[in-house]
This record gives structure tokens, C-alpha cells and sequence, in this order.
């Protein structure tokens, strides 16, 4: 029924992206590393940033807030979303398009929806990221200058990658 | 790749001034001619010439001369280096799904795993 319903949501190629992989581990472990605020904290970013997790309400509409920082003293914005749809122990889904307080948000540089899926296999679990992003000039639209504020960040990131 | 970089420092150079973000905010709205764009600037229109030139010449925009009027128009293709970002962002899921991996077979992340990157923070 996971399986199917995710199928049913379109994606469009162009903006969005989808990992998949077998884990060897039970769905079981991979739930709680997603799900535990400690363990989250271990794997989502990687070292030397640390991430602190200050909500996560397993619900749907629930607070998802996770905070990062370099230093370990200061820490700066990471995700402030809500959770869309819980199904224990098989799939998670959060976007940033709307503030853990309902506020409608225009996230930098886009909004996005991520989707974790987990399904049963022979060796471990057939794990599914899909991350929908929305589109920069969608964004333009609301924000005049937006537009380019967005885009600074994404071609920073992108310098940073071919350099 | 190093061709690659320098585009894009000639498009950063480009994007470095004021009055061509304007142009490229404003552009990012549809085409305008070179008159409509200059007009809430208060710059002569040849100084405003050399900006839309320094856009045009690293390919963020592209020109076309109808009679006596220049019309512009975003280049899609330039921000269309978004499918680049694409990639990027799968890179770190990539990675981020290393580390889960990693974290949920043996119980923690190695610290000395992938070098982080700026694009990650």
C-alpha cells in the first residue's frame, strides 16, 4: 500500500530526485535513525557540523526543527518543516514549503518535500529517499527579488562543487 | 571543468554589480527592451549599454535588435546550470545515505568519512 500510494505522486525529473538502496539492516533501525532525535543528530550532516534536533513530533502536521553548527556554541537554521505523513515504521514524509508553526515559507534557495520510504527485502530494506523541489522562479513569483537571492545560494554551491 | 569555473566567475563578475541584478530581477519577469530597462535607473542609457553588454557577454542574457528597438530576454539555458545544482543536491543525499548506512550496519559514523563540503553546511 506504501509502495503503491508513492507511485501515484507525480514527480517531475527535471526538479526532484530519488535515491534507492538495500540497506543491510532491518526497517526497524533505519525508522529509529531517522525518527530518534539522538540518533538523527549522529548521521544527517556530516562531521565536523553537529545538529541538534529540537522537534520532532511524529505526526502528521507535527514540528520537524533541526538546528547546525560549526563550532558547537553557535547554531544556525537547518530545517524547519512539518511532517506531511507518518506511517510507523515504514515512511516519512516532511516539507519546508510550511514553517513547523503553519506558516507558509519560502525556504532558501526552494521548497522542498522528502519522502522516505522503506520497504521490505530479502537482505535488509529497500530504502527510498524522494526529495521534491520547487522550482526557483516559482519563488520569483512571490518574492520580486527573490530570485536572485535564491540563485546566489544555488550558484555558491555550485562554485563550491566544481572548484 | 576549469573552462566550467571560469564561466561561471565571468557570470559571478556580472551578477557583482547592483543595477545588473535589477536587470536580471527584472528580466526574470519576462523580456523587456533595453529602454523599459533602463528607465527606472537613473544611469545615462550608453552606461546602461555597458551593463547590458557585460550580461550579454557571459551569457547570463541574450539581445535580439528589432528596428530601433533592443529587446532582452534571460538566457534559460544559463539557469538551466540549476540541472548542476540538481545534481549537487543528490550528492549529498548520497552521502547522507552513506552515513545512515554506515550508522544503522555498525552503530555510528566514522568521523573521518567523506570530507564535508561547503554546499553541505
Amino acid at each position: 500500500m506504501t509502495t503503491q500510494l508513492s507511485r501515484t505522486r507525480n514527480q517531475n525529473p527535471d526538479l526532484d530526485l530519488s535515491i534507492q538502496r538495500i540497506i543491510r539492516a532491518p526497517k526497524q533501525a533505519i525508522w529509529d535513525a531517522w525518527t530518534t532525535p539522538d540518533q538523527l543528530a549522529q548521521w544527517w550532516i556530516p562531521a565536523p557540523l553537529s545538529l541538534r534536533v529540537d522537534s520532532l513530533e511524529l505526526a502528521p502536521g507535527g514540528a520537524f526543527v533541526t538546528r547546525m553548527s560549526e563550532d558547537g556554541t553557535e547554531w544556525h537554521p537547518h530545517v524547519d518543516a512539518v511532517f506531511l505523513v507518518i506511517e510507523e515504521g515504514s515512511r516519512l514524509v516532511f516539507t519546508n514549503a510550511v514553517s513547523s508553526s503553519w506558516h507558509p515559507s519560502l525556504p532558501d534557495p526552494v521548497a522542498m518535500t522528502t519522502e522516505i520510504i522503506l520497504g521490505d527485502h530479502p537482505d535488509g530494506t529497500d530504502y527510498r529517499a524522494i526529495v521534491r523541489h520547487g522550482s526557483p522562479e516559482q519563488r520569483a513569483r512571490h518574492e520580486e527579488l527573490g530570485f536572485f537571492d535564491g540563485w546566489g545560494t544555488v550558484t555558491d554551491q555550485l562554485a563550491a562543487a566544481v572548484e | 571543468m576549469v573552462k566550467y569555473s571560469d564561466e561561471l566567475d565571468a557570470m559571478f563578475s556580472a551578477l557583482a554589480d547592483p543595477t545588473r541584478r535589477s536587470v536580471i530581477a527584472r528580466l526574470g519577469r519576462g523580456p523587456a527592451s533595453v529602454g523599459e530597462l533602463a528607465e527606472p535607473l537613473s544611469i545615462s542609457l550608453p552606461s546602461f549599454m555597458k551593463h547590458v553588454r557585460s550580461l550579454e557577454s557571459c551569457g547570463l542574457i541574450r539581445t535580439e535588435k528589432s528596428g530601433r528597438v533592443r529587446t532582452c530576454v534571460l538566457n534559460q539555458d544559463r539557469f538551466h546550470l540549476l540541472s548542476g545544482w540538481l545534481e549537487e543536491q543528490r550528492r549529498i543525499w548520497e552521502r547522507a545515505t552513506d552515513r545512515l548506512e554506515q550508522f544503522v550496519t555498525t552503530g555510528s559514523v566514522d568521523s573521518d568519512g567523506p570530507t564535508p563540503t561547503k554546499e553541505e553546511s
